[in-house]
């Protein structure tokens, strides 16, 4: 069992990235798959992703001859939010948190939320049986947080104010009143007329519901961790652009450290190839200006990139420059060719 | 302009992550504040963050009047509501006790929509705040450099649909928001992409959502880090194309190509203006390299005048 997660800013072209990786071990040999969020309407196409799918799918790789077996699969934050409650809690009790409205805004309001089903998801997968999982985080410089808040849905829902309001607030003006000491409720009191009375109740009511759904989740998040943290099992590929590679190897490697987790690899992507030396005599002004001018951001991806290894090359075992490729290879040739650039990782 | 007098015009950048918000943001703020306006940027980076990849080093010494009507804040809703708090509960120690209190806490991130209300009421307050002693608004430009698309869109819509709210305190907050909001002569949106498919796509869903959910008309669209090819294709009428490719400019032609297709799909959107800003073939967003972003963005918006 291995786990390939790949993170990035968004744009950096993270999804064909991790796509290619799992082409191109699947091609040698395996199950694998290959779990992405948000893909753009060509890699979709390639992958054959629907939104609302409900499984893996099976991706065709019979022209690259392969060896072993690449699937596909969208991590659809709803359905698996929806399966999580199913699964975990009891069936007339599922409803009533699947038709609260608050658990409509619950997959939208929450940051992060993205990461706690991909946890999920790679729970699943492992049970479905593939050797190995490359995952497409969401692009969000948060992405990372879901590394430390497997507990996150249970710290909520087990708060014993969420507790006695979610179950009594019935009867809130009887009994259960006494059981809060006089400065929890004087808080309790504020937070209300902050938020205002019924939708601080609403959302309380509904968390004491997902009780179940959450402590069985954070059971098994725990566990995910625990793989996530073990570099035996998990190794993280930071994704980015050369103008903004610095930052990011930065930025990740500074986060990763300060959670102990650490980066295997970077992938400088959509590096422009140079343009041959001669040229063609007579160019209109345009061309001329617009050739000048394609040197010279390619000269200055090239410097950062070398600036990137010359910094990093101790911080980061690998770090490999995949070039931009040209417009017309779509779909799976195209994830094909990134491949070959990214064997060595 | 009698209709903004009191309030100052609040300028949105939006767009996907990555195409260029905050730079384009800045670059117009900095030349809007060279001309002698009063500008502030409200950013979606903490300014640490900021910082590490824009630098306004040097800005002081070589354009005095810009360092003096610049200026650049960010806003986090967190903050603001535990201001909120501790201005609303008369004693500091319960004040304290509820922001550190895990049931507030965990309400202020799930309670769908606060921190985005509390978000655009700071917002438009700084739109109508004064000097003291002024009758003018302190600022003449409010810039806002949106958070990507996602999270943008969620923030604006709340300004239209706060119902949550309606029985609750913050209900007079939520009316302000929708009345400012719908008054197009304080708010001028831009919409910025750049020419690659993602974003190409992610702009058609942010000008459907703009228009059908939020009914707010973007003024118009910014493609950011175009080649210069495109950019004086785009003005020259006879749209003059780049003729047969000879090897040795394959690169730069599928390059143009792929511009002009986008382009293409881009220009069916375009209610008001197209604008091109090219790539500048530098690395380090410094001051100088603002100063030429800005140059072509001159006039944005009919703002110069």
């Amino acid at each position: 069992m291995k786990i390939r997660i790949f993170l990035g800013a968004g744009g950096v072209g993270k999804t064909s990235v991790t796509a290619a990786s799992a082409l191109g071990t699947a091609l040698v040999q395996g199950k694998h798959l290959v779990l992405t969020i948000d893909p753009a309407q060509r890699l979709r196409t390639a992958l054959k992703l629907n939104a609302g799918m409900a499984s893996a799918e099976k991706i065709p790789l019979d022209a690259y001859s392969p060896k072993g077996e690449l699937w596909a699969a969208l991590l659809d934050i709803r359905a698996s939010l929806d399966r999580m409650v199913r699964h975990d809690t009891p069936a007339a009790q599922a409803e009533n948190v699947l038709s609260n409205p608050i658990y409509e805004l619950l997959t939208s309001s929450i940051g992060g939320m993205q990461e706690l089903m991909a946890i999920e998801r790679i729970h699943q997968a492992m049970e479905d049986g593939f050797e190995s999982i490359f995952l497409d985080t969401a692009p969000s410089r948060h992405a990372l947080e879901f590394l430390d808040k497997p507990e996150f849905f249970v710290d909520l829902v087990t708060s014993p104010m969420v507790q006695l309001v979610g179950r009594s607030y019935k009867w809130w003006k009887g009994s259960m009143l006494e059981k809060l000491s006089r400065k929890a409720f004087e808080v309790y009191t504020h937070v209300e007329s902050l938020i205002g009375v019924q939708l601080t109740r609403d959302v309380l009511a509904f968390f004491a519901a997902f009780q179940k759904t959450a402590e069985k989740y954070a059971a098994r998040a725990r566990k995910t961790l625990d793989l996530l943290r073990n570099p035996e099992v998990t190794r993280f590929t930071i994704v980015s652009v050369p103008f903004q590679a610095r930052k990011d190897a930065e930025y990740f490697c500074d986060e990763f450290a300060r959670r102990r987790f650490y980066v295997d690899s970077m992938v400088v992507n959509r590096l422009w190839p140079p343009l041959p030396r001669e040229m063609p005599g007579e160019l209109p002004e345009a061309v001329r200006k617009s050739v000048e001018w394609y040197r010279a951001v390619s000269a200055a991806q090239l410097r950062k990139r070398d600036e990137l290894v010359s910094a990093f090359s101790g911080r980061i075992p690998s770090i490999i420059s995949v070039p931009d490729f040209p417009p017309d290879l779509q779909g799976l040739e195209a994830l094909h060719s990134m491949a070959q650039s990214l064997r060595v990782l | 302009m009698s209709s903004h007098r009191d309030q100052s015009k609040l300028i949105v950048f939006c767009g996907k992550g990555g195409v260029g918000k905050t730079t384009i943001s800045l670059a117009f703020a900095l030349s809007q504040a060279d001309r002698g306006r009063k500008v502030v940027v409200v950013t979606s980076h903490p300014l640490k963050e900021l910082a590490l990849s824009i630098s306004l080093d040097g800005l002081k010494e070589q354009h005095h009047r810009a360092a003096a009507n610049l200026f650049v804040t960010y806003l986090s809703p967190q903050e603001i509501l535990k201001q909120r708090v501790l201005e609303t509960i008369p004693s500091a120690m319960l004040g304290r006790a509820v922001t550190s209190s895990r049931i507030y806490k965990s309400l202020i991130e799930v309670a769908p929509g606060l921190k985005e209300i509390a978000f655009l009421g700071r917002l438009t307050q700084m739109a109508r705040e004064r000097s003291q002693g002024e009758d003018a608004p302190r600022f003449d430009l409010l810039v806002w450099d949106a958070p990507a698309t996602g999270h943008f869109l969620q923030t604006l819509k709340v300004s239209r649909n706060f119902h949550a709210y309606l029985p609750g305190p913050l209900s007079a907050l939520g009316a302000d928001l929708a009345d400012f909001f719908s008054d197009s002569s304080r708010l001028a949106l831009f919409a910025i992409t750049i020419l690659e498919e993602m974003a190409v796509e992610e702009t058609h869903d942010l000008y459907r959502s703009l228009i059908q959910e939020v009914e707010v008309q973007p003024s118009g669209l910014i493609c950011n880090m175009v080649s210069p090819w495109i950019s004086a294709h785009r003005l020259a009428a006879d749209g003059t194309e780049p003729g047969q490719p000879s090897e040795s400019l394959r690169l730069l032609w599928d390059r143009f190509r792929v511009e002009r297709l986008f382009v293409e799909r881009l220009a069916t959107l375009a209610s008001g203006e197209l604008r091109m800003v090219e790539r500048v073939p530098e690395s380090e967003a410094t001051v100088s390299f603002l100063f030429e972003i800005s140059r072509q963005l001159a006039s944005l918006g009919g703002l110069d005048s």
